[in-house]
């Protein structure tokens, strides 16, 4: 993780200015309101040394998936009535595409990238584990975070096993698997992780039991606010109040 | 005996009631002794382990910790089950077991935080032992990205930041490379040293002699078929060939095929074959 200004910041104080940026971003109904923020967003990244061509790569591959199938119908007079810019005719069937309609696609699909751009920053400028921990400071109890931690550190393990399954497969017997064997191979599979993880599920709980769990995790808390952070949540404050009044 | 801390009486442990891993155990250990179990796969060493850890419990029979019987509901007593948690320290066989925080650090302190000691003390006791182990720079690792020997000093971390006064570890150096087994036994005999209990269970023969006081031979029918001394125990050929701990190696020297039983015990003095 490079080491950056939203990198440098408190996890906790970085992570309550990103969700006020991202309910910002869902209160504001104007394009440049959404666009202020969207380069904000940008600039935030910038200053954080991430590679700009990275960060819109990952976050634009979302786009088509989330919002433009669903922004498409919204262009037409059927959905958005209005005044028509562009009119088709196709089989019969009349295509109008209205300002309206434009302005509400546009919106929509604005809203989806400045959105899931915070939250990308978010997660490349923060270790899973420090979300996990801020996580608490928003009440969610500490079993469902325990769990959601366990859970992402052992799906590695079962990546891993796959992984070895299937190089013991092909080392066996090949790559050209007939389908129905290949399903068997798949269903084993499956019964097999079912098994493991059954098991290992049992051996982490008396490993857990072994060090004096007795049903509720305490957890070191290290986080630690200094000027830097609290200046930050200053900014952001001013500036999600900027775009609330300027882009009225 | 004031200094008996495990006292095992006709133990009889199985699986699901019908698959017996543990008959008729009999063992006592005392305060500051070093223990050592060996046995071939599936003898139940990693069960004795177990319960002496008060994670499962004899169907018949008595494991008695310093006087106390342990049993499920014995552990119902909050303020026993942390002063055995505090006491007793196990280091599982599979480190990725025991290491299920999401990072190296939060794993090593999950111990003493469940414990109840203050955070200070443990952030002290962090550094002192990530300095020992010559594991600073994995603290803010994530455990599935250290290798083997990176993931088995954590996990013994975890346990010895709790300050155990007995210490179970099951099978610590297998598959791990000869300088980092070397450096784990260093580790079990200066905490020995300090007046700590060891109890290990392995089937490396050759680091046997220097972590027993007393060694105990589990059997395919899970039973004790002996104990004793370590020197006594490893000169017994007839009984590590019977109980797999040993195999007739051949190789040849010159134009001469020659035979014997390969121990595995010179290694480490002299690191011959």
């Amino acid at each position: 993780m490079q080491n950056g200004f939203l990198q440098s910041l408190d996890p906790r104080v970085k992570s309550i200015t990103f969700l006020l940026f991202i309910i910002q971003v869902l209160l504001v109904r104007t394009i440049p309101a959404l666009f202020f923020l969207y380069v904000l967003c940008l600039f935030l990244a910038l200053v954080s040394k991430i590679n700009l061509g990275f960060f819109l790569k990952r976050t634009w591959v979302f786009i088509p998936l989330f919002a433009l199938f669903i922004a498409i119908p919204s262009l037409f007079s059927k959905f958005s009535p209005g005044e028509a810019l562009a009119t088709w005719n196709i089989l019969g069937f009349k295509f109008i595409i209205t300002r309206q309609g434009l302005g509400a696609a546009l919106t929509f699909i604005m809203r989806v990238v400045t959105s899931v751009s915070f939250v990308v920053l978010l997660s490349i400028t923060t270790k899973h584990f420090e979300l996990l921990r801020v996580l608490r400071i928003f009440k969610i109890p500490q079993v469902f975070v325990m769990t959601l931690g366990i859970c992402y550190r052992y799906i590695y393990l079962f990546v891993g096993m796959i992984e070895d399954t299937y190089r013991a497969i092909k080392s066996r017997v090949g790559t050209s698997v007939r389908y129905k064997s290949g399903q068997n191979i798949v269903a084993w599979n499956i019964a097999f992780l079912w098994a493991r993880s059954f098991k290992l599920n049992e051996e982490v709980y008396r490993a857990m039991l072994s060090r004096g769990y007795s049903g509720e995790a305490r957890v070191l808390n290290e986080f630690k606010a200094r000027l830097k952070d609290w200046l930050w949540l200053f900014a952001a404050i001013i500036l999600i109040g900027t775009a609330t009044i300027y882009f009225k | 005996m004031d200094d008996l801390i495990f006292a095992l009486n006709d133990v009889y442990f199985s699986y699901l009631g019908k698959f017996p891993a543990l008959c008729d155990i009999d063992i006592q250990i005392s305060r500051g002794q070093k223990i050592t179990v060996i046995g071939s796969n599936g003898s139940g060493k990693s069960t004795l382990l177990h319960l002496l850890d008060g994670l499962i419990f004899a169907d018949k029979g008595g494991v008695n910790f310093c006087g106390k019987v342990l049993r499920e509901k014995t552990f119902s007593d909050e303020g026993f089950s942390r002063d055995f948690r505090r006491k007793v320290g196990f280091v599982f066989q599979n480190p990725d077991v025991q290491l299920f925080c999401p990072t190296v650090k939060e794993d090593i302190v999950f111990g003493p935080l469940q414990l109840g000691l203050e955070k200070n003390e443990i952030i002290k006791r962090l550094e002192k032992l990530a300095d020992t182990l010559g594991i600073q720079g994995l603290l803010d690792r994530q455990p599935h990205q250290l290798s083997v020997g990176e993931k088995r000093k954590v996990a013994i971390a975890s346990t010895l930041i709790i300050n155990p006064e007995i210490l179970i570890l099951d099978e610590p150096t297998a598959g791990l490379d000869p300088l980092t087994t070397r450096h784990i036994i260093d580790l079990l005999i200066e905490e020995n040293m300090c007046g700590k209990t060891i109890i290990t269970s392995t089937h490396d023969l050759h680091i046997v002699e220097e972590i027993s006081d007393m060694v105990y031979v589990f059997g395919a029918n899970k039973k004790i078929v002996k104990f004793g001394r370590a020197a006594d125990i490893l000169n017994d050929t007839d009984l590590l060939a019977a109980n797999n701990l040993v195999h007739i190696h051949s190789h040849r020297h010159k134009d001469q095929v020659h035979v014997h039983p390969h121990l595995h015990i010179e290694h480490h003095n002299n690191s011959g074959g």
